[in-house]
């Protein structure tokens, strides 16, 4: 065998100068993602105040550009007599910065649960629809398509509604709207895998048909449901707030984004845009990263 | 072909670059040759030598990024490449015409044929719509299309890959251009379909005077039609011989492996993997195989595979031969039970395999295996290259896994892969390559029968030989027994003790490869054979006089005829043929026949194509 039947046809000139710009949005989403992630695993222990304590004072943000190196070095060196307010407080006197960097933990979990759970279930059952079609997995696609016909937000505020504002119930009522994107996505790319000659070879070698769905189809076919995944969570996360926004998520106090644009929107006629643009833009900027992460995921996926 | 005739084309130093500076690559690099008029050369070279990239680069063209970084394509005494480009567009396509290979591809979807057809003639010629309609008809007409005056106003996904094909054949051809560049024109296409074209091409040619750039991979097609033959290396021509004197002496070493086998075939040297005990008892046996497959919302069924009997001894290559649709796969994928058969028996040693529950076939699949035509797609993507081989070991050994490692690297060795590549995944592999493993997979249980399923169909003519010569070393080696499935008939020569021929799912003839290949009874099987294309320039088929060919299409598997299947497009049938089934009979010299009239005397031989191997 010589050197060019190893490499085989590539075209690798080709695609080199794109993938450089790729790659940059590919890092600030990726940036924003781990900012999240860390904030949701230690947000409350360097938020400088308690985030569900009340503070003696009602204080407007931002400090003036001027104030800024001054408190920086304060609050490091610990010199000042309580840590600022970096961006203000709301009308219960909660210190909002410390809410905006406690809030991915909750944000983030039920989303991450959320996911987690649909995209579990959906690439199992998806597995199945694919590769048994019959009356049973036939049903089970009816029953999916039923379910994303209505909104997903309307479904959700109705689900958490009669279930009950907890926690559990909003991952429950997440997944379970989550689930048929992800029945869907891998059933397709069952059934295009699962007539693949790697899989004749498998059972012609002897493998048992379940070991070659298991081992054989369905690792081949878990990339569309996973790119879709990293979509998903960022929109899972608009969606949790969403429903504390409308007063079916988590309850007040709690650190949650959406919920403190929804107590925070009463002050923005008065003129106190704080309490809800600051929670708004952590929103946007997570949701974003997400989205563009799994973007660029799924370019890789597609091989550029 | 005299070398009187005036230059057409005349390339020098073309260079095509990937790329600027010091990373440049550049897969054409100092590229010259002389194509004359009435001349047909072709291009061949290993997969991946810029093959398609220089076709290109002879309109003056690149794909992106890539570029024609300097040279000379000089059509007629002018510089293609100095030309502006509004000179340049009205040469191409009126001058110089092109065939792309995937023709679906290159056909757009929105537009009917027909349109398109007209549209190119039209952008050459003062012509209207109605002119561009007339003239496409006449077009598909001229290329064998039936019914062009219906099929003008069809959408490329209407049409079969091999009616693609030959629209755009008809769209390069619409202006009459005095040069055609083709890359591999009839790829995909069946082989009876392919002659017809190429029969047509070569006449073009000689009656307009025009000439033919011909990229191609298969030896048969460089051996019957080309003039020349040019060897694309390293970018550059690097052979450049009549064809006679090519496959007579070939000088690059890359010429004279890709012939090696042919010339070894013509030396009578060994044509397989060993001898066969005569008498023995088969190791395989197939009795009234019958597959139906049912249609949807119908109660027909397709009769994929009619009443078929083989029988394969230890240590024998049987050939299975025919058309695309004639059931041979089937076959293959019934015998390692990969499809149910709906009837038959099919016997694996002592045993029916049809009888069998799932457990003990799981078990006997270690001692029969199957490899399968399309190497990229028969490897699980996925896994390295110790994972595919441990898998097998897994399944049917108790060896440990040190064990099984060093039997992975050991089966490396035996099919020439170099064991350092163990750890990486196909993924960036060669075809033949590739193939190599699915064959190194399918002997890791030490099996005694392989089904080959089109194993070469998509490889380069190098990668053939040595695949070719890989299962001859191990059947020598390891006493395998093969049923080798193909519509190449140069391969199954090269590999085969025996061969049958299928067609509509029944075997039509089965005899020794010497009594099929040179002297062929049923006139399917000479059909067949006529058309197709030995690479020996020797018994080019444009110097036959008689290029008969079977007429009309091949019935359709649901609707059977009652009589002989080949009825309806035999050029010896007589009125009995549409009423009388059709036996299997066995003949004196030990073939058997499916055709009453050859098998009762009634069909005398004269009548018959002679071919001689």
């Amino acid at each position: 065998m010589s050197a060019a039947d190893l490499m085989g046809p590539t075209d690798e000139a080709t695609t080199l100068p794109r993938r450089k710009k790729r790659d940059w949005l590919f890092g600030i989403g990726l940036t924003i993602v781990v900012v999240v992630v860390i904030l949701a695993a230690i947000g409350p222990w360097i938020a400088p105040y308690d985030p569900t304590a009340v503070t003696p004072r009602i204080v407007e943000p931002p400090p003036s550009l001027g104030e800024i190196p001054g408190l920086l070095w304060g609050s490091i060196t610990g010199t000042l007599e309580h840590p600022p307010h970096w961006m203000g407080t709301d009308a219960s006197g909660f210190d909002i910065f410390s809410r905006v960097i406690s809030a991915p933990r909750i944000d983030l979990s039920i989303a991450l649960a959320a996911n987690g759970l649909s995209l579990l279930v959906g690439v199992l059952l998806g597995l199945l629809a694919g590769y048994y079609r019959n009356v049973a997995t036939g049903l089970l696609m009816r029953v999916s398509d039923v379910l994303q016909s209505f909104p997903v937000f309307i479904s959700a505020m109705i689900l958490v509604a009669l279930a009950g504002r907890s926690t559990v119930n909003i991952i429950i009522a997440l997944a379970l709207l989550y689930t048929p994107i992800y029945i869907r996505l891998t059933r397709a790319e069952v059934m295009s895998q699962k007539v693949r000659g790697y899989v004749e070879a498998a059972r012609a070698m002897g493998n048992p048909e379940l070991t070659v769905a298991l081992r054989h189809v369905l690792p081949n076919s878990l990339a569309p449901a996973l790119i879709q995944a990293s979509v998903t969570i960022g929109f899972a996360i608009l969606l949790t707030a969403g429903l504390s926004f409308v007063g079916a998520g988590v309850r007040p106090p709690t650190p949650e984004w959406g919920l403190m644009i929804s107590t925070g929107a009463n002050q923005i006629i008065l003129g106190e845009w704080w309490p809800s643009v600051f929670p708004g833009i952590a929103i946007s900027l997570t949701v974003f990263g997400f989205a563009v992460l799994g973007n660029a995921l799924e370019r890789r996926y597609d091989g550029g | 072909m005299t070398a009187a005739e005036a230059p057409m084309l005349e390339v020098r130093d073309l260079s095509v670059a990937y790329g600027v500076g010091r990373d440049a690559v550049r897969p054409i690099d100092g590229l010259s040759f002389t194509l004359r008029q009435r001349e047909i050369v072709g291009l061949i070279g290993e997969a991946g030598s810029g093959k398609s990239t220089a076709a290109l680069a002879l309109m003056g063209l690149a794909r992106p990024p890539g570029h024609i970084v300097g040279g000379q394509v000089a059509f007629e005494g002018r510089d293609l490449l100095a030309m502006d480009d509004e000179a340049l567009r009205r040469i191409r396509g009126r001058d110089i015409g092109i065939i792309v290979q995937n023709p679906r591809g290159a056909l757009n979807p929105m537009l009917k044929v027909g349109r398109q057809i007209g549209n190119a003639y039209r952008a050459h010629n003062k012509a209207n719509r109605g002119d561009g309609k007339r003239r496409a008809i006449d077009m598909l007409r001229m290329v064998g299309i039936n019914d062009p005056e219906r099929r003008v106003d069809a959408y490329a996904h209407e049409l079969s890959g091999g009616m693609a094909q030959r629209a755009l054949i008809a769209m390069a051809l619409s202006s009459m251009p005095k040069l055609l560049i083709a890359d591999e024109p009839t790829s995909g296409l069946d082989v009876t379909i392919q002659a017809q074209f190429l029969d047509q091409m070569w006449q073009t040619v000689q009656e307009t005077g025009s000439a033919m750039f011909l990229v191609a991979q298969e030896l048969g097609i460089l051996a019957n039609y080309c003039d020349r033959v040019l060897v694309l290396q390293n970018g550059h021509i690097a052979e450049d011989a009549p064809v006679r004197q090519f496959f007579a002496a070939p000088q690059q070493p890359y010429s004279r492996e890709i012939l090696r086998l042919e010339q070894d075939t013509a030396e009578g040297g060994i044509a397989s993997g060993g001898t066969v005990k005569a008498g023995a008892e088969p190791l395989v046996r197939i009795t009234g195989l019958v597959k139906n497959f049912p249609i949807k919302g119908s109660s027909k069924v397709v009769q994929a595979v009619h009443d078929v009997d083989l029988a394969i001894a230890p240590g024998e290559t049987l050939g299975l031969v025919g058309e695309s649709g004639s059931g041979k796969t089937t076959v293959g994928r019934c015998l390692v039970h990969l499809t149910e058969p709906t009837g038959g028996e099919i016997r694996f040693g002592d045993r029916n395999l049809s009888g069998l529950p799932a457990t003990a076939l799981r078990q006997m699949r270690a001692k029969l295996q199957i490899v399968f035509q399309d190497p990229y797609d028969s490897l699980n993507p996925r896994w390295t290259i110790r994972r595919i081989l441990r898998e097998p070991l897994d399944l049917h050994t108790e060896l440990s896994r040190g064990e099984k490692d060093s039997r992975s690297r050991e089966l490396l060795e035996m099919v020439g892969v170099d064991p350092g590549l163990i750890d990486r995944r196909p993924q960036g592999l060669g075809a033949g390559m590739l193939q190599r493993l699915n064959i190194a997979r399918a002997i890791a249980t030490n099996p005694s029968f392989i089904v080959l399923d089109e194993p070469t169909s998509v490889l380069s003519p190098r990668a053939v030989v040595g695949l070719v010569d890989l299962l001859r070393r191990l059947q020598r080696n390891l006493g395998l027994s093969y049923l080798f499935i193909s519509h190449d008939l140069t391969t199954v020569r090269y590999l085969c003790h025996r061969v049958a021929v299928m067609y509509l799912g029944q075997i039509v003839e089965k005899g020794s490869v010497d009594q099929v290949f040179n002297d062929p009874k049923h006139p399917y099987s000479k059909a067949l054979l006529a058309a197709h294309l030995f690479p020996d320039p020797g018994q080019r088929r444009v110097d036959r006089q008689d290029r008969r060919e079977l007429e009309g299409e091949i019935p359709s598997p649901i609707d059977l005829p009652k009589g002989c299947y080949l009825a309806s497009r035999c050029p010896s049938a007589k009125p009995e043929c549409q009423a009388r089934p059709q036996e299997l009979t066995i003949l004196p010299d030990g073939r058997s026949i499916r055709c009453w009239r050859v098998a009762t005397g009634d069909l005398a031989d004269q009548e018959g194509l002679q071919h001689a191997v």
